[in-house]
């Protein structure tokens, strides 16, 4: 009977914790933590030192703002945007999200997403600071989604000693593609095995994003101008393609990375010659002398020297009006200038205002912290066109991307997988 | 303490007197227990079952996740995957995978556990190297097998080229990508195997083995005739499970290829992940999601089924 008796407790007991504990939970989401002070929970991916600035920089916020509690969860950035869109439907979403700016069509059609566009007009945000190609990747129909966060840019990364070696004079601001195809040719070696280049071949945006690049420099684009048709299936769009198939398939001097996990390891090891990729790579590089160019031209195409951007943004949610107004309170500061020259040399990351980025001082501060940064900047003025803002380019992306790399395996002709991608492309922006 | 208990116990029977549903539930076996297996319950309910039920009714929704308005759209999820090319081309993978995977799995645990179940000297060692890479997490597993498999820098094809052997593009290639994947996870699941067969083979009676090496049988006659039968029970289990875990594939395939090279590796679960949270069709994703769980139903019945003829639990 005692028995009986301590185990009926016992169980009583447990019940009592869980259901005290749940609303424990429920409770805590209340519009204002203990001691009056109003909650800004910022959801970020940052890592390493930049995960060291952002904390810092919440830190100094918190000091100079007694009156708000800014806290921080760090997440992996690929997986934030599942676990907002979890929080949204559990009707706890955080104040402000770290998201991609590839997401930004769709995070428009999330209610709770504060809409800027009524607060960055105000004068002391300085919205036209921000770079062109930020605001765009901001902007959604009349909807602006969010303030940019960090930016970047493709840009050619080449290693000096292996160029000196082949007898190949470094990329030069004019190259076309075809002086890149033949650098890339002399620098492959299969007894060493050394290859010129190396693009990422999952088929994932992150493929997609290169090509994007020269397709724009080959005076093509990804869709129509008033978004309802595919348009990187022109003459344009397979003249890009068929530069990507006579490197890697003609002449194989490309090492196609289709796990897209090899990149910067073998770029470090000295076995690739050239790599299109970002600032962020550039602190991976501690073991070989490298050199930053901007992308080569197409030879006979008035679109000059573009690149692609990938602007990320700090998304704000509604959680009542009183946090809003402390998140994008919170956020105008983080996003002001002072802020992004601090972030910006403590981390290398691309400053995202244009007063910062064009002040040689901080260039040169910049280039001496990390060799190559100040060409990245730089090359932020090559940023001429944005990904479209349609809440099908997911599957947009993936079309392109089984194109790219269909015809990098050397199974399909440019001319006829960008073909089957437009038709792809079409069914789904016509609600396929 | 005592003293307090028989207390309570005077008045626990004080309360049986005049019956009230307090000190009826109070006093019945039944409420004790599912008071005790009432916090089990809950969680399970409230993360198991609740979203297995909310996955039911998004599957006959259209939903992108993001937005509130999610309309029912009936059947049609269903009935679309009936045409999806891709859903078809996952499910082939999927199979060609859970195939070679269960048997190869089963095969080389036994084959292991068969080894390791005699005694020599530093017997633990070895079932411990045997166990270990079920302790190797997936993405270690993952990155170890994309460094071995690299078409240029890696040892497997640095192995080969030292036998005369040309290299290999395997994760690379359309055609060899499924199968590395296979050989990947059979690696990280066999000290699973091993540990389930092993603890079965020492169930195995010596008596029945000398009677039957008295009798004149073979060392392969015993193995056939006498411990795989009696092992059948953890080759039902391993079956089951293994089966089951096949079905579900998708740490392994995220983690290298990424269902690639152009969807060579893109099983069921790769491909619903990417329609629920790339492509935001969370209501498509949901029903495949539903004809997974139902093949499973399905297939665990026929196992255990066919069970009934070759198992014997003694």
């Amino acid at each position: 009977m005692i028995k009986r008796q301590t185990a009926w407790m016992a169980a009583a007991v447990s019940v009592a914790a869980l259901v005290l504990a749940g609303c424990g939970g429920g409770g805590d989401s209340g519009s204002s933590a203990g001691g009056g002070k109003t909650k800004v929970v910022v959801w970020d991916g940052y890592e390493d030192v930049q995960g060291k600035n952002i904390t810092a920089l919440i830190a100094q916020y918190n000091k100079e703002h007694p009156d708000v509690q800014v806290t921080q969860l760090v997440s992996s950035s690929d997986r934030v945007l599942q676990k907002v869109l979890t929080a949204v439907r559990g009707g706890s979403p955080p104040d402000v999200a770290y998201m991609f700016g590839s997401w930004s069509p769709n995070i428009a059609k999330i209610p709770q997403v504060v809409d800027m566009s009524q607060y960055v007009q105000e004068s002391d945000w300085h919205w036209d600071d921000f770079y062109e190609g930020e605001r765009q990747a901001a902007t959604v129909g009349d909807k602006i989604v969010g303030v940019p966060a960090l930016v970047d840019n493709l840009a050619i990364v080449y290693n000096k000693s292996l160029f000196k070696q082949a007898g190949v004079a470094p990329p030069s601001a004019d190259w076309t593609w075809d002086d890149f195809r033949a650098a890339a040719k002399k620098l492959t070696d299969p007894s060493k095995k050394q290859y010129g280049w190396l693009i990422p071949a999952d088929g994932t945006e992150d493929t997609v994003w290169h090509y994007d690049a020269m397709l724009w420099e080959a005076g093509g684009d990804i869709l129509n101008s008033d978004n309802t048709q595919a348009a990187f299936n022109s003459d344009a769009g397979v003249e890009a393609l068929t530069m990507l198939k006579d490197m890697a398939v003609t002449d194989k001097s490309v090492y196609l990375d289709t796990t897209n996990s090899n990149g910067t390891k073998l770029m470090n090891s000295g076995k690739i010659g050239m790599l299109v990729t970002g600032p962020w790579d550039l602190s991976s590089l501690p073991d070989i002398d490298y050199g930053v160019q901007v992308m080569p031209t197409f030879a006979g195409s008035d679109a000059g020297h573009q690149t692609i951007a990938g602007p990320d943004n700090w998304v704000v949610f509604d959680n009542g009006s009183e946090r809003k107004q402390a998140a994008v309170d919170f956020v105008r500061w983080l996003t002001a200038a002072d802020q992004v020259k601090t972030t910006s040399l403590t981390t290398g990351d691309l400053p995202t205002r244009e007063s910062v980025g064009s002040d040689a001082s901080f260039r040169k501060q910049l280039e001496k912290n990390l060799t190559g940064s100040a060409t990245f900047v730089q090359n932020l003025a090559n940023v001429k066109k944005a990904r479209p803002s349609v809440d099908q380019y997911p599957a947009i992306s993936e079309a392109m991307g089984q194109a790219i790399v269909s015809v990098l395996l050397g199974k399909a002709e440019p001319a006829d997988a960008l073909d089957e991608a437009a038709q792809t492309t079409n069914d789904a922006l016509n609600g396929g | 303490m005592s003293v307090q208990a028989s207390g309570q116990d005077a008045a626990a029977t004080q309360g049986a007197a005049r019956p009230g549903w307090v000190g009826r539930l109070r006093r019945s076996e039944g409420a004790t227990g599912w008071l005790l297996v009432s916090p089990g319950a809950i969680l399970i309910g409230i993360f198991g079952l609740l979203p297995v039920l909310m996955a039911l009714k998004l599957s006959f929704q259209k939903s992108d996740l993001l937005t509130p308005d999610t309309p029912w759209v009936g059947t049609k999820n269903y009935r679309q995957l009936a045409d999806d090319p891709r859903f078809a081309e996952a499910i082939q993978h999927t199979i060609v995978y859970t195939a070679l995977f269960v048997p190869g799995t089963m095969l080389v645990g036994l084959l292991v556990a068969a080894a390791l179940n005699r005694s020599v000297r530093f017997i633990s060692v070895y079932r411990t190297a045997a166990y270990i890479t079920m302790a190797v997490s997936t993405i270690s597993e993952g990155i170890i097998f994309l460094w071995l498999t690299d078409k240029d820098y890696g040892l497997v094809n640095a192995t080969l080229n030292a036998v005369g052997i040309s290299s290999q593009p395997f994760l690379a290639s359309t055609s060899q990508a499924l199968y590395v994947i296979v050989a990947m996870t059979i690696w990280g699941w066999t000290g699973f195997a091993v540990i389930v067969y092993l603890a079965a083979l020492q169930g195995v009676p010596s008596e029945l083995h000398e009677a039957a090496a008295i009798d004149g049988a073979r060392p392969f006659t015993r193995f056939r005739t006498i411990t795989l039968p009696l092992l059948s029970p953890a080759s039902l289990f391993l079956l089951v499970w293994l089966t089951i875990n096949a079905l579900q594939l998708f740490d392994e395939v995220y983690l290298t290829t990424r269902g690639g090279p152009l969807h060579a590796t893109t099983v069921i679960v790769y491909y619903l992940w990417d329609q629920a949270f790339v492509q935001f069709n969370a209501g498509y994703a949901a029903a495949m999601a539903y004809v997974l769980f139902l093949v499973s139903v399905v297939l665990t019945a026929i196992q255990f089924r066919l069970a009934r003829k070759y198992v014997h639990y003694s």
